[in-house]
């Protein structure tokens, strides 16, 4: 067990918490006629008692082995990687109905080659066209199905 | 006995003519394609392929619409194996040791015991089909809401630590999947939970968003974070020698082949999450009869072998249900039932005296179709396998693009993409903390069901809970998972008492 | 042999070119939400017209299962659909009474109608071999036993559970209600002999009265069935009760006449498809074709109708 272990338990016990307040706001009725927050109550109980036991059980055993190491306050490169290679996903979605298929696959190939270091710009682009050209035949034009036209109009 | 070899027989004069061969073969193709593209199933194939089948004779209508069904259970496992992205409930189980064998180079073999053992539980499974259909289908009627609840629980706590880390975090992470499951409308009372007042949540999670989240995207994700140079490096390159599994890969598989297909073809009678109980238990098994249960999530074939051979043979028992009783217990065979009906046939308990030459026939042509799919499907491997010399820079802006089309395809709904995305960073961090998604999807499943049969128990019983020990299926399968809860305490209090007499 | 050519030739120019078809409504497929699950009553129906309907259409018209509820879910995400003939609701009973009974996102109000396409009555099963033998059995037990009898419907709130809780009423016993998640589901739990009766409409469980695993207990309906004459309505037994479910389609608030119009007579003849009068006739529903005014008008009644009977029950 590490710290990073210790620090999803905590979380959990927190999502637990969230649960089972918010359970509380919906009828509970009886075990007979169980209200819509029952069992979402019982679960929210369940899952703070175990993640409870979890870090009793860490905080017990291993506190003396626990190394007094910090959490990464300085976000390495690739991180940045990870949080880009995100960024341009959500933003993808966001402008996937508004732009249309053909064109947002087109973008996000770009992007998405771009951020994993493809410098060189005539591939990059050629590349995003070809997957953009074959995935609107695909799944368009071969398989039918109603991907959002937008912009563009295809 | 002997008259349903003779019906069988005369069903195989009916599959085989030219057309209905044709049609099996058109079926089997379109099914594995499907299969192999992320998030567009069996359902949606089936969908599709419904106004192609206008004017076709009824009997070869369903053989070709029985093809797409199993053909996408083979092709299912494909890019669970490639790329670790599950495209439905029952391919889930494969990415752990099949993803591991493919980073190993070994994607060859892991495709082609998919194939192999797909086969063999298809083959197995049809003559439980032909022999057992309608025993098995009254044995299925036994289950009421609480032999349901206690199988659940059972699945549940049986199941959630089917990677075999520690039991604490499996619960805990199969509890905050149940809790994701209550989101939406309550089932029983029809109270909006947890939607934040927005419609999007009132129809639930997505179960393929967070599969795909999870294991996919997250794969991606930390694949991504590696330094740039790593990313210049393929994966190991699989020699042509090695894309056919060895003899000792078939020694090691055929025994969890069997078993996978006897679990499945059982457990293909629990009408709703059959694929998912069925993968998990194979996979469960395995690892604890495994003399070597370490490889397991490194890459054992028996990992590949045993769920894939449950998942087909699940496939082959849903149509029990729905030839028997007229009624379907999962999603593909209802749209199943909507192509019948379609073509003048009502389903019911009548269908096979009335039908017969429709019910043998498609029975038939789903023997000829394995074995089409076998054939057709062993040539593909080294063009799958193949697609991992793709450098990682290339490849994994195409795995997001590929998620997030499929992911569209399943609802048409944007706000899924969104929930996908979600637990893709939220998968990434899992790995991180050293958290397992597997529980999590599993409880997604069972959850929403857990909780009605519970409530529908309660409701006949008029809230006594001795209901659930009072009827002996219920009270087996709550026995059960009593005793896997307490054997192990049990086995560490002995340890401890042992060791502190060695110690006096 | 040239018939069947030309078939192949077809299901291959499907398969492989899909061509796009010229401008002008419908330029793709036209879904239909079903706020059940498949193998419901409603689905089944809608399965069997959606697929003699494609022909007239032009383009496949797709069934989309939309369950949870108790027809909530499916009714919000159709009433919010674009008004553009594409996405199609079955509007059923429910759609009547849900909002009555809980908050909803939508009424009727929220929907334009195209046609209704069937009209049932309900009915009471029981096993075949059920220690009642006639309703009035039945009955006399129920009253003994207030809340003993186990009544399965297709949802809490749904119409099949409203016509359990308005007979429950005219009858005057208690029974206990189980929902189950659609007409599927709660007819297997009632083979399996889960429950002691289920309230269902055909086509559901029809299959297995035919089979002889189930009876008709109870007929809420104003005459007889054609396909059991045998079986009396609960009217000639002495109570005064009849009700039924209709189910139609239903489009969002604001579509284009013309497009109501096109989906309208596409839809009538899919009704009047022989193969879709065959299907109808072995589910044992009952035909019962409606225009837009007319159903338009139906669903103004039986929303006024179940709004009165909602608020007698909760008192």
């Amino acid at each position: 067990m590490n710290r990073y272990e210790m620090a999803g338990g905590m979380v959990l016990f927190l999502f637990g918490a969230i649960t089972a307040l918010l359970s509380l706001r919906m009828p509970i009725g009886t075990f007979r006629m169980a209200g819509a927050g029952l069992f979402p109550l019982c679960l929210g109980i369940l899952l703070m008692v175990l993640s409870g036991i979890f870090l009793l059980r860490f905080l017990l055993k291993k506190w003396q082995s626990v190394k007094k190491e910090e959490f990464p306050s300085e976000i390495p490169g690739s991180a940045m990687q990870v949080l880009f290679f995100m960024g341009t996903m959500i933003l993808a979605t966001f402008f996937f109905k508004i732009l249309g298929y053909p064109l947002v696959s087109f973008l996000l190939m770009v992007a998405l080659l771009r951020i994993l270091g493809m410098k060189q710009w005539p591939f990059n682009i050629s590349l995003s066209l070809i997957t953009a050209i074959a995935s609107y035949f695909l799944f368009v034009q071969w398989l039918k199905i109603p991907l959002p036209k937008g912009w563009i109009g295809l | 006995m002997f008259e349903s070899v003779q019906q069988l027989a005369s069903g195989f004069t009916i599959a085989t003519t030219f057309y209905n061969l044709f049609y099996c073969l058109i079926g089997a193709i379109v099914g594995t394609l499907i299969g192999v593209l992320p998030g567009i199933g069996p359902i949606a194939g089936i969908a599709l392929l419904i106004p192609a089948t206008f004017g076709l004779h009824p009997t070869s209508a369903i053989i070709m619409l029985a093809g797409i069904y199993y053909g996408a259970m083979y092709g299912g496992s494909t890019t669970s194996i490639l790329l670790n992205v599950p495209g439905e409930t029952a391919s889930v189980i494969t990415c752990i040791d099949g993803y591991q064998m493919a980073q190993k180079g070994r994607a060859g073999p892991a495709l082609a015991i998919c194939a192999i053992g797909s086969f063999i539980a298809g083959t197995i499974g049809l003559f439980g089909l032909v022999f057992l259909a309608p025993p098995l289908a009254e044995a299925a009627l036994a289950f009421g809401p609480p032999e349901y609840f206690s199988l659940m629980v059972f699945g549940f706590i049986v199941l959630s630590n089917v990677t075999g880390t520690s039991l604490t975090k499996s619960l805990m992470m199969a509890i905050v999947g149940l809790i994701i499951g209550t989101i939406g409308l309550d089932p029983v009372t029809g109270d909006a939970r947890f939607t934040f007042g927005s419609v999007s949540f009132l129809g639930g999670i997505e179960f393929v968003a967070v599969a795909i989240g999870l294991f996919g995207i997250a794969e991606v994700l930390t694949n991504v974070e590696k330094p740039l140079e790593m990313l210049e490096q393929r994966v190991i390159v699989p020699r042509l020698r090695e894309l056919y599994p060895s003899l000792q890969d078939l020694k090691k598989s055929i025994t969890p082949i069997l078993r996978g297909t006897g679990i499945g073809f059982g457990v293909g009678l629990v009408p709703g999450p059959a694929p998912v109980i069925a993968t998990y238990s194979s996979y469960m098994i395995e690892r604890k009869i495994s003399k070597h249960p370490e490889e397991f999530g490194k890459g054992a074939i028996e990992g590949v072998a045993g769920p894939e051979s449950a998942n087909n043979s699940a496939s082959q028992s849903a149509f029990i249900p729905l030839f028997v009783l007229g009624i379907p217990f999962a999603p593909p065979t209802a749209i199943l039932l909507g192509a019948l009906l379609i073509h003048g046939v009502t389903p019911g308990p009548l269908l096979i005296s009335q039908h017969p030459e429709l019910f043998w026939g498609v029975i038939a042509s789903m023997y000829i179709g394995n074995f089409i799919l076998l054939i057709l499907n062993l040539p593909f491997v080294p063009l799958f396998a193949n697609i991992l010399r793709i450098p990682k820079k290339i490849l994994l802006p195409l795995i997001i693009l590929f998620c997030i089309t499929g992911q569209y395809t399943v609802n048409n709904s944007v706000f899924d993409i969104g929930i996908m995305l979600l637990f893709g960073a939220l998968g990434f961090l899992m790995r991180k903390w050293a958290y397992e998604g597997a529980p999590l999807l599993l409880a997604l499943v069972l959850g929403p069901r857990l909780e009605v049969a519970f409530r529908q128990s309660l409701m006949i019983s008029h809230g006594d809970f001795g209901f659930f020990i009072n009827r002996p299926i219920s009270m087996v399968f709550l026995l059960a998972t009593v005793l896997f809860l307490v054997i192990p305490l049990i086995r560490m209090t002995l340890k401890k008492q042992r060791r502190g007499e060695v110690k006096q | 042999m040239m018939k069947r050519f030309f078939t192949i030739l077809f299901v291959l120019s499907l398969i492989m070119v899909m061509p796009i078809h010229a401008v002008g409504f419908p330029t793709k497929e036209v879904q239909v939400i079903i706020p059940w699950a498949a193998g419901g009553a409603t689905d089944l129906i809608f399965r069997a017209l959606a697929a003699t309907t494609g022909k007239y259409l032009g383009k496949a018209v797709v069934i989309v299962n939309r369950p949870g509820g108790g027809s909530a879910v499916g009714y919000t995400e159709g009433a919010k659909a674009k008004p553009d003939g594409y996405m199609l609701t079955s509007g059923v009973t429910p759609l009547t009474i849900l909002p009555h009974q809980v908050t909803t996102a939508y009424t009727y109000k929220d929907f334009d109608p195209i046609i209704n396409v069937v009209s049932d009555p309900s009915m009471f099963l029981i096993r075949a071999d059920a220690p009642w033998k006639t309703l009035k059995e039945f009955l006399d037990f129920a009253k003994k036993n207030p809340e003993m009898i186990t009544v399965g419907n297709s949802g809490a709130g749904g119409g099949v559970h409203l016509v359990a809780l308005a007979f429950e009423k005219a009858a005057g016993v208690k029974f206990n209600h189980i929902p189950f998640s659609g007409g599927g589901p709660s007819v297997t739990a009632i083979l399996g002999g889960h429950i002691n009766a289920v309230s269902v409409s055909p086509p559901e469980g029809i299959s297995h009265v035919q089979a002889g695993k189930l009876k008709i207990l109870a007929l809420f309906a104003e005459k007889r069935l054609e396909m059991f004459p045998n079986v009396l309505t609960v009217k000639e037994q002495g109570i005064d009760f009849a009700m039924g479910m209709w189910r139609g389609l239903v489009t969002p608030k604001g579509t284009p006449p013309d497009v109501i119009k096109k989906l309208h007579d596409a839809f009538k003849q899919g009704m009047d498809d022989p193969v879709f009068k065959k299907n109808a006739m072995d589910m044992a529903v009952n035909l019962s074709y409606l225009g837009p005014e007319a159903f338009g008008k139906l669903m103004a009644r039986e929303d006024e109708f179940f709004g009165k009977l909602i608020k007698e029950i909760k008192k």
